[in-house]
């Protein structure tokens, strides 16, 4: 009876492991697209509003959905005045502490960092270009993003099925 | 931290607490900070300039000096524009950014051209960082000298100096009297008058969104970052001023706008740069107003250390008095 206890345990465990698995694959390409989607309205605010960065940061991420919102709104909370802290240090930081809440990849990862170099340094036309290349560097990302998720999705939701099972037949 | 040392935030760390160690007496009287990459870094009082020590000690010696290099000037104008200079396109072509409370930070660097004409600036590597200062009562001595007792007003006046002498503080604290009523004069009982203040940098105010954070006076309207000529005509239309106050008129446009509040009534008070009323027939702009006798005083403003003196003209730019003190070195 313990053993039976036991052995669907391992089952679901690893059952939930492979579900988490494949999601991550699933949220990836959507937040990877959320955040183009973000871009492009930093990219409205400079163009069109002249809206200085934290303001810009601030606003676009209340539009977004977590967890873009906290990583946007977290840089734009330490651009305040009095924090002394520059863009490229702000946006990094927040880059950093805030990336473990999403499924995203290095890659992605790196670009948002690569462009907090550039970000609020030059004139309008320079930072639509670095968002424009951003967006571009996001985008092909995504396609990749979107091809592991049609290739490992499935995989993973029956890989951690059927890993389950070969250790309770192992042991049993 | 208080507002009067608001201008502290923009500096980074490191060059903050070299200035947090300059002696209180110093730090009181700080007019300039000069930060040059890759050149000793300079502060200005009292008309006189010192280097910054690495250990935050004054010295003349500029081997001496700290240098600051260029992580901290990228590190200074990303705080200074709050870090979006992509939102400063026409300030950077003017040359000059003005932060949160009225302090005006020049820039030099590498300009862009466009057909002939400065687009842009960058590779920024001069900040000269001009502290900005509210001394009520500087215009106390000044004040009772521009009085227009029949028409309880004000003359038209035009204040002269060189950079540096202080003028933008003195029409500060004029516009500041003239809305109050306090007119400094036994005889003078007239109430305070709508005063417009056409804030071009956003210095004589020091505006931050639109409010003013230096006290101008309760009856003073503010037009904040608005070229002169344009703002003298839409506040001449808009808020009924009785008194026009303008920093650092010059352009021919300016002449004209200002002709335009004469014929509508309106007592004007303007600045410009020069250094006596001789070498305004020299100055384009400024000849044409005195030939036609716009201005009834001329005051030339002067510094020394002991504070500032003026002296003073008529309309026909005859000499009416010499050099009153109104040197009070305190702040307000």
């Amino acid at each position: 009876m313990l053993k039976m206890l036991g052995a669907v345990l391992i089952i679901t465990a690893a059952t939930l492991a492979g579900w988490i698995q494949a999601k991550q694959y699933a949220s990836r390409p959507n937040q990877i697209r959320k955040l183009i989607l973000a871009l492009r309205r930093l990219q409205t605010e400079i163009m069109y509003g002249f809206t200085p960065l934290p303001d810009a940061l601030e606003r676009i991420g209340g539009q977004s959905g977590e967890p873009i919102r906290s990583i946007f709104r977290s840089a734009a909370e330490s651009m305040k005045p009095g924090g002394n802290r520059t863009a490229q240090e702000s946006l990094h930081a927040a880059v950093e502490s805030g990336w473990k809440h999403t499924a995203m990849k290095a890659a992605e990862k790196d670009v948002l960092l690569q462009l907090s170099y550039t970000l609020g340094t030059s004139d309008r036309n320079d930072q639509l270009g670095h968002l424009e290349t951003a967006v571009r560097q996001l985008e092909s990302e995504e396609a990749v993003a979107r091809e592991d998720q049609a290739r490992y999705e499935k995989m993973f939701k029956s890989l951690g099925l059927l890993c389950g099972a070969f250790i309770v037949i192992l042991f049993y | 931290m208080d507002h009067s040392q608001s201008w502290l935030n923009v500096f980074p760390d490191h060059l903050r607490s070299l200035l947090a160690k300059l002696p209180p007496a110093l730090f009181a009287a700080l007019e300039e900070v000069r930060i040059r990459e890759g050149r000793p870094l300079e502060v200005n009082a009292g008309g006189h300039y010192y280097f910054l020590t690495p250990e935050g000690g004054l010295t003349r010696q500029p081997a001496e000096a700290y240098i600051p290099g260029k992580p901290e000037g990228n590190r200074l104008l990303d705080l200074i524009t709050n870090h979006s200079l992509y939102t400063m396109e026409e300030e950077l072509r003017k040359g000059f950014i003005t932060i949160a409370g009225g302090h005006r930070i020049g820039l030099a660097g590498r300009t862009v051209l466009s057909g002939g004409k400065v687009e842009h600036l960058r590779d920024i590597s001069g900040f000269n960082v001009r502290i900005a200062r509210e001394i009520r009562g500087i215009a106390d001595s000044l004040l009772p000298h521009l009085l227009d007792f029949k028409q309880h007003s004000i003359l038209h006046t035009l204040i002269l100096s060189p950079p540096q002498q202080g003028k933008t503080t003195l029409i500060r604290d004029l516009a500041r009297q003239i809305s109050a009523g306090t007119w400094r004069h036994p005889e003078a009982k007239w109430p305070g008058l709508k005063v417009a203040v056409i804030d071009e940098r956003s210095e004589i105010a020091g505006s931050k969104r639109g409010v003013p954070s230096f006290d101008i006076g309760p009856r003073t309207d503010v037009m904040d970052g608005c070229p002169k000529a344009e703002g003298i005509m839409m506040m001449i239309r808009s808020m009924s001023p009785d008194v026009l106050i303008v920093d650092e008129i010059g352009r021919p446009e300016d002449a004209e706008a200002l002709a335009e509040a004469l014929h509508a009534g309106v007592r004007v008070i303007a600045t410009a740069h020069g250094s006596g009323v001789e070498d305004m027939p020299s100055r384009p702009a400024l000849s044409k107003l005195s030939e036609t006798s716009f201005f009834q005083v001329y005051a030339v403003l002067n510094r020394t250390e002991k504070g500032t003196s003026f002296r003073l003209w008529d309309g026909k730019r005859r000499r009416v008095q010499e050099a009153g003190w109104k040197g009070r070195d305190e702040h307000a």
